[in-house]
């Protein structure tokens, strides 16, 4: 009997709790006007201060969720499957394509074509061709990113150079006389992990990736662009794999790396990490190739997501967000760059290095806008890798990824 | 009547709150899963139901024309074939050794075995990099002293497999040195006071009293340690991404880079189903041994 | 309590103290180098490999404190890890179940608990979801809790320890005429202290640092845990390393305090021939 008695108490008291930890949750249900709004990172810092300000001009509240970066792209697949989401959310322009296509994000052309604030003109195009796919807007972009070239002035002029190389043929020369100070010494990085660093040297070059469907991969603009990097390499200009150098040790100090080409998340990291005075090092558009020096636009768009219950005023949030004081605020809480070309000319982007940004963003643009990007630059940093372990035949290493990539994109 | 209907249904009291949960949130999702890996589900299909199309095996026909796939294989094989019997001696050993005193020193000694099961994944990271980083790092520059090297520890495509298997076994040491230790505390003394008057040595004593009297928990450990290992997935997504030259890739990281980073959810899920029947032959390959050592 | 040891001479034990601690100190040194990064500037942490901070610091500690919500944070880790003590508890009846009963199906049934282990959770994450979803319980505590509740690893580990324990002290106490729920908690339990405190340990662990499940059922950062608290405060492309230092130092904290609590019952193994 004694036992039985245990065993309902037991079944009680995990009733109890298992009414308690259901009771916690649900108050949605009360507050259908709030709007929910999908941060990756740490919001609190970021944007509370501009969401608040939204809320004070239209009463319109708002709850900011801030996702960790590593999980956000997880985060958004459950929310595509299930449909069960935010009403506003922060998207990765590489996310873009994935999400249109998962039919996860409200079409807001209309919008956009009504709204003098959101007219396409007003972002770099770079930045706008992220949210635009077969003609129609599914985002407003938000904050923008764009390589350029890191170098260290002093060691440089060391070897007898007062500024950065302007031209391919430049760079391998400054970075060949830099590479020859000594042992573990390198000019350049030609960066093995970065999908989008050969595609973005092969554009330079003249090279279409993807031109009306079909995949370019192995045009000659582009084997030469990439028989132009693996010479820094074979030549041990550049390292041959990542040195998983920690940036003190690749840039400052002596540098054995003392040129190579990230975005603008290296300012704070450089002047944070590596030692250096501000004078010792500097940022540079990139050097032009055959046909130009354009980069590669990464960077953030704001999007209403689809199955939204409250649309209107979503839509009424992203254009809060778009307002030129309030890019800026976010550039001032996050370093995040304005993707508006009228923010630029405000006194917080005065500083020199920030306006080598603003002259490369003229030239600069997304990767194609297909869902298979990533996997297409994964596979082809799983071609290069023997081309600069090995030093394969770059050609035939071409034809083999370009007739793959036609695959997967007919698939 | 009645009261043996009551006795046949105790067994199943006791199982079925744990039961019901894991049908739930494991066999339930294990068997869409197993649904998905004949579909070419991407992410389109994700958000549009309606855009599901079943395949058939095409998923796992490809699969094993996939020389990423096979090479994936290959190298989970060597991880389990090396990785598996190193944890358990390793931790069997280190187990008996603690369990030699009983003061504050060997007491201390648990917790710092067991510290690399309870260190930040990013610490264990940037330690073991720069352990084996090639110029700056600490192990070359001790073999340097000694006139070997450099090793490439993580860019050598034949060594790079075994510096993630040290690292991993390295980790994986501390959590099966508490099941033994567990284990050990079962054996009765007076077993050991009786070898000791029939003057058995101390290796006598543990070949013949304290292994056998462990092999449930070996058994334990050998069981959990290769499914572990046959999902070998962390070290080498932390340390290398798979790479150099994919030498250090194994399915489980496969099924991830296929499933998470490209979307194509219906590949890593037949992916994930070639290694779940490898996993399940190798388990009860062990359960056969199991009893037929139990019946000698 | 004496068992479960072996008698070695005083050289032999101080022979193995030696190469315990040379071992040990590899064991550590990840750990020692995690705590003591704690108390650097971010940039000497870049700069040097040294072991000791050359400026000690407590920026990071403070930074840690002061961004985010902490207290909610730490209250929802308790509740989980609360929580996850009752799944240790199904996991010990499933075990016991398992290990000391012959009933029809128990080898179908325990090869299929087997089973979950060896699919990985990134391939069920989405079904698990939607089916949280379909239950109304996604943005719920008991929506968090319930995937990670019980584990095929505990109750496999709970059948194998408790295979260990005679029959005939199970028969002896029904032959009392004992229930098999009287028998279960004051018989079976009280005899796996050892593995109860392994699997202690390991659920604390668990619950302390659950991190997955927190997210991505979550739609209100208030139910978030440390664990995503400081996985927050990472950048998209940048990583403060003094700060995930701190964080990570200041989570092992409770870890080494339960395990050292937990420790003790390791120790205290029990005598099969006391019983009967």
């Amino acid at each position: 009997m004694k036992n039985v008695k245990r065993t309902v108490l037991m079944v009680i008291s995990l009733l109890a709790l298992f009414l308690f930890l259901t009771g916690c949750g649900n108050s949605n249900a009360a507050s259908k006007k709030t709007l929910t709004f999908w941060y990756a990172g740490d919001g609190d810092t970021a944007v509370k201060p501009i969401i608040k300000k939204f809320t004070k001009e239209t009463g319109i509240s708002v709850k900011i969720q801030s996702i960790p970066w590593s999980q956000y792209n997880d985060k958004l697949l459950t929310a595509a499957s299930s449909k069960n989401g935010p009403d506003v959310l922060l998207m990765g322009t590489t996310q873009m394509a994935n999400f249109v296509s998962s039919k996860s994000l409200l079409d807001i052309s209309k919008y956009v074509k009504n709204d003098k604030a959101l007219n396409p003109n007003n972002f770099f195009s770079g930045s706008e061709n992220t949210t635009k796919f077969s003609g129609k807007y599914y985002a407003v972009p938000w904050y923008v990113e764009t390589r350029v070239l890191y170098y260290r002035k002093d060691i440089l002029k060391s070897v007898g150079y007062d500024h950065a190389p302007r031209t391919w043929s430049e760079l391998y020369e400054v970075a060949s006389k830099l590479s020859k100070r000594g042992k573990n010494m390198y000019g350049f990085n030609v960066d093995g992990s970065e999908p989008t660093f050969g595609f973005m040297f092969a554009r330079q070059n003249g090279a279409q990736l993807v031109k009306n469907g079909k995949t370019q991969f192995n045009s000659s603009e582009m084997v030469s662009s990439l028989e132009y990097l693996n010479k820094f390499i074979q030549n041990g200009v550049s390292p041959k794999q990542d040195q998983k150098l920690t940036i003190a040790q690749s840039f400052g100090g002596k540098a054995p790396i003392p040129m190579f080409i990230s975005g603008p998340w290296m300012l704070s990291t450089i002047k944070e990490e590596a030692g250096l005075k501000d004078s010792q090092w500097a940022v540079a558009e990139l050097p032009k190739g055959k046909a130009n020096n354009m980069s590669v636009t990464g960077g953030g768009n704001i999007a209403v997501f689809q199955y939204s219950k409250n649309k209107t005023n979503a839509v009424k949030l992203l254009k809060f967000l778009s307002k030129r004081e309030n890019q800026l605020t976010y550039y001032k809480n996050s370093n995040s760059m304005p993707t508006l070309k009228s923010a630029w000319t405000d006194s917080s982007l005065k500083s020199e290095k920030i306006q080598v940004f603003r002259k490369q963003l003229n030239n600069s643009e997304a990767m194609p806008a297909l869902k298979q990007w990533e996997e297409i630059g994964q596979n082809y940093l799983k071609v290069w890798e023997p081309i600069a372990l090995k030093n394969n035949n770059i050609k035939e290493a071409m034809d083999k990824f370009n007739k793959e990539t036609q695959q997967l994109i007919d698939k | 009547m009645h009261s043996s209907f009551l006795k046949k249904i105790v067994p199943y009291t006791f199982v079925f709150p744990a039961l019901l949960l894991l049908a739930i949130f494991s066999l339930i999702p294990i068997v869409i899963a197993l649904l998905i890996s004949f579909t070419g589900l991407d992410i389109t299909g994700l958000g549009d139901w309606s855009q599901i199309k079943f395949i058939g095996f095409s998923n796992y026909l490809q699969l094993f024309q996939d020389s990423a796939f096979l090479q994936s294989i290959m190298n989970t094989v060597v991880y389990v074939l090396v990785g598996v019997p190193l944890v358990i001696v390793i931790s069997l050993t280190i187990a008996i050794l603690i369990n030699s005193g009983r003061n504050g020193f060997f007491k201390m000694m648990r917790l710092v075995f067991y510290t690399p099961s309870i260190t930040n994944t990013v610490a264990i990271a940037v330690v073991w990099t720069y352990l084996y980083n090639p110029s700056l790092g600490l192990f070359n520059t001790l073999l340097a002293k000694v006139g070997v090297g450099p090793i490439g520890w993580l860019t050598d495509p034949n060594v790079a497999k075994f510096s993630l298997i040290i690292l991993a076994v390295w980790k994986a040491v501390g959590l099966n040195m508490l099941i033994f230790l567990a284990a050990l505390q079962g054996v009765p003394r007076s077993l050991y006071e009786a070898a000791e008057l029939d003057g058995a040595n101390y290796w006598e004593q543990t070949r013949h009293i304290t292994l056998p009297s462990l092999k449930f928990s070996i058994f334990f450990v050998t069981v959990t340690t290769l499914i572990g290992w046959f999902q070998f997935f962390d070290e080498p997504f932390i340390m290398t991404k798979g790479g150099p030259l994919n030498s250090t890739n194994s399915v489980a990281l496969f099924v991830y880079q296929n499933g998470f980073q490209n979307s194509n959810f219906g590949y890593a899920a037949a992916g994930s189903f070639v290694m779940f029947v490898a996993i399940i032959v190798a388990t009860l390959i062990q359960f056969k041994l199991q009893e037929k050592q139990r019946g000698e | 309590m004496d068992t479960g040891m072996q008698d070695i001479s005083k050289t032999s034990k101080i022979l193995v103290g030696i190469v315990l601690m040379i071992l040990g100190f590899l064991m550590i040194l990840p750990f020692l180098w995690m705590f003591l990064s704690s108390f650097k500037t971010s940039t000497e942490i870049s700069l040097s490999q040294s072991f000791w901070p050359k400026h000690w610091t407590i920026d990071n500690y403070e930074n840690l404190f002061t961004n985010g919500s902490f207290g909610i944070y730490i209250k929802n880790t308790l509740i989980i890890t609360m929580a996850s003590f009752i799944g240790l508890f199904l996991n010990a009846m499933a075990g016991y179940g398992f290990a000391k009963f012959d009933f029809k199906g128990r080898k179908f049934l325990f090869m299929a608990v087997l089973a979950t282990m060896m699919i990985p959770g990134q391939v069920t994450m989405i079904p698990v979801y939607l089916i949280l979803n379909q239950m109304q319980l996604t943005n719920t505590l008991l929506g968090i809790v319930l995937p990670g509740l019980v584990g095929a690893f505990g109750i496999f580990l709970f059948r194998q320890f408790m295979s260990n324990i005679p029959d005939s002290i199970v028969e002896a106490a029904r032959l009392d005429g004992a229930g098999e729920w009287y028998i279960f908690f004051h018989l079976i339990l009280p005899i796996s202290k050892p593995v109860l405190a392994v699997q202690g340990i390991l659920t604390f662990i668990g619950g302390w640092n659950a991190f997955l499940w927190p997210l991505i059922i979550a739609n209100d950062q208030k139910y978030y845990t440390l664990s995503v608290g400081l996985q927050l405060l990472q950048g998209q492309h940048t990583s403060d390393y003094g700060l995930q230092m701190a964080g990570s130092s200041f989570m092992v904290i409770p870890i080494v305090i339960i395990f050292v609590i937990f420790q003790k019952y390791i120790l205290q193994g029990f005598n099969i021939q006391m019983d009967k």
